[in-house]
């Protein structure tokens, strides 16, 4: 009995951790709902929170999309072109580094970690403080208020900011070109022959959902706070770790279908 | 236009700051005041090593399976499927590694010591240390410096062999266009161990950086609970740019000038 008990222990962080995805997808799920089903009080605090997301996401994406494309795929790839003489080659090299993975990638840290922390972050002391309590027995629901418009405009913002970072991404890999004087006739025509219109929806896509499975989670985590100053820290902690997890591992899942269910994308041209 | 500006204004009022923080802090366990605490610096090591290895690890064996599949596919459109092991041997140790580790530490680490280290200052546990003597910077920030380059290190190379393993099952095992024989020769041939090192030397950079930046917003953290969850969501995203400016400046330091790939003359 004893044992049984111990070995139950052991085991509890995975059955909370199981709990969390399963309160997750039911979040996600009312969230649905509670969007489609009129009526529709949330078009203010959709437009508030759509422009906050971008007030604070813009500066950091930009610095971070032209540092991480200059570097990764740029110098890399162009050190090795330039063993072989193709530089020209890295446009079409982009299509596949920024467009199908940096892009989307980057574009989904910094909004978990701009975005997602500040709404967990807004959620949280509104939670402790008892305000989402209070809202309830207004008569208002926090789900339809709070978290409908916060998961619609984080899924918009991720979607669009993707072609934002896309540009600069492409940027840095002009920067990358420039560093090795190469004229950029060459990159611009590799790229443009290279890119189809599968990889560009297939990345706006797949960004869109990076954004719903970010807003989910920090949602989630802050209106799940408790415990104080403390506990607000540590949900922001815990929200974007889960959001960086559920991020990448979608990304795995989604790049390899895109992949294996287009195989035009992998011709060279 | 304020709100559009507030990030990097915010930045340049507290770089200066930041950076005197963080020195005195590397001061402080360089200098080796830090070992009077060297038992809390072992606890918050432990602390790390069970708390943030299996999640870091976690998100760099997914990345890695990335690599793998997208390196496999890249090269199998050049017709020249053999030679995977060429993008996931630069893709892994050179680029993708130091980032994958950055972000998780950011997110897991760096957040986590905003979230201590405010709520301590917030319930006035740090001027309760003070009064009793002890020197707060010295017992909550350098021993957590400390405790990360103990840690950090060994940690990173456990991953770098974590992300080995996922993009040679992805390349391998799962795509499946080259024999194991294959992969392996050109995987190790396209690199050696001053890349490991280099790439050590970024991971290590970014950590750094990342528990500097930690230790500053918590220990600087006010204006109630409200105010540690916004410092942490502050040190959340100067702690990203940072990993993306560190990363690019390395592999521009680094290989910049020199491929280090077996290839011509």
């Amino acid at each position: 009995m004893e044992a049984a008990a111990s070995i139950g222990r052991r085991f509890l962080p995975a059955k909370s951790f199981f709990e969390q995805v399963g309160e997750m997808m039911l979040l996600t799920g009312r969230t649905i709902i509670s969007a489609i089903r009129p009526p529709y009080p949330y078009g203010e605090e959709f437009i508030g929170q759509f422009l906050f997301a971008l007030q604070l996401c813009w500066f950091p994406l930009l610095v971070s999309t032209v540092a991480i494309c200059f570097g990764a795929p740029g110098l890399q790839a162009a050190n090795v072109l330039n063993l072989f003489g193709a530089l020209d080659r890295l446009g079409g090299f982009f299509v596949l580094a920024a467009i199908r993975e940096i892009a989307p990638a980057v574009t989904a840290v910094v909004v978990a970690g701009v975005a997602g922390t500040a709404i967990t972050a807004d959620l949280g002391a509104r939670k402790i403080r008892e305000e989402l309590d209070a809202l309830q027995v207004l008569g208002v629901d926090p789900i339809k208020n709070l978290v409908v418009p916060r998961f619609l405009a984080l899924m918009l913002i991720t979607g669009l900011l993707d072609i934002y970072a896309l540009i600069f991404g492409i940027t840095g890999g002009i920067l990358a070109e420039l560093l090795y004087s190469q004229p950029l006739g060459g990159f611009f025509a590799t790229l443009f022959s290279n890119a189809s219109v599968t990889d560009l929806w297939g990345s706006v896509l797949k960004c869109t959902l990076f954004g719903a499975i970010i807003s989910v989670v920090c949602c989630y985590k802050g209106m799940t706070a408790s415990g104080g100053a403390a506990g607000v820290g540590r949900a922001v902690n815990q929200a974007v770790v889960i959001s960086f997890m559920g991020v990448f591992a979608f990304n795995y899942v989604f790049t390899q279908t895109l992949l294996a269910t287009n195989p035009e994308l992998q011709t060279i041209r | 236009m304020n709100a559009w500006l507030e990030i990097p204004r915010g930045w340049l009022d507290s770089f200066g700051e930041i950076a005197r923080f963080g020195s005195r802090v590397a001061g402080l366990v360089y200098s080796g005041r830090v070992l009077k605490f060297f038992g809390e610096s072992l606890r918050q090591a432990g602390i790390l090593i069970l708390g943030s290895a299996l999640i870091i690890w976690g998100l760099i064996f997914v990345l890695g399976l990335t690599c793998g599949i997208e390196g496999a596919y890249l090269f199998r459109a050049q017709g020249a499927p053999a030679y995977a092991g060429l993008f996931s041997a630069w893709c892994d140790l050179r680029e993708v590694l130091p980032y994958a580790f950055g972000y998780m530490l950011s997110a897991k680490v760096g957040t986590g010591i905003v979230a201590e280290l405010g709520a301590m200052r917030i319930s006035d546990e740090i001027d309760a240390l003070e009064v009793m003597g002890v020197q707060p910077v010295t017992f909550l920030c350098a021993t957590r410096l400390l405790a990360a380059w103990i840690t950090f290190p060994f940690m990173y190379l456990v991953g770098i062999g974590v992300m080995y393993f996922a993009s040679y099952l992805a390349v391998v095992e799962q795509i499946g266009d080259v024999s194991s024989g294959g992969y392996l020769l050109i995987f190790w041939m396209f690199q050696n161990p001053l890349d490991l090192f280099y790439s050590l030397i970024k991971g290590m950079f970014m950590a750094t950086a990342i528990v500097m930046v930690g230790c500053y917003y918590g220990y600087t953290a006010s204006g109630g609970p409200v105010g540690v969850g916004t410092a942490t969501a502050k040190s959340m995203v100067l702690n990203i740019v940072l990993v993306h400016i560190i990363g690019m400046l390395g592999t521009l330091v680094f290989w910049g000038a020199n491929p280090r790939a077996p290839i011509g003359g």
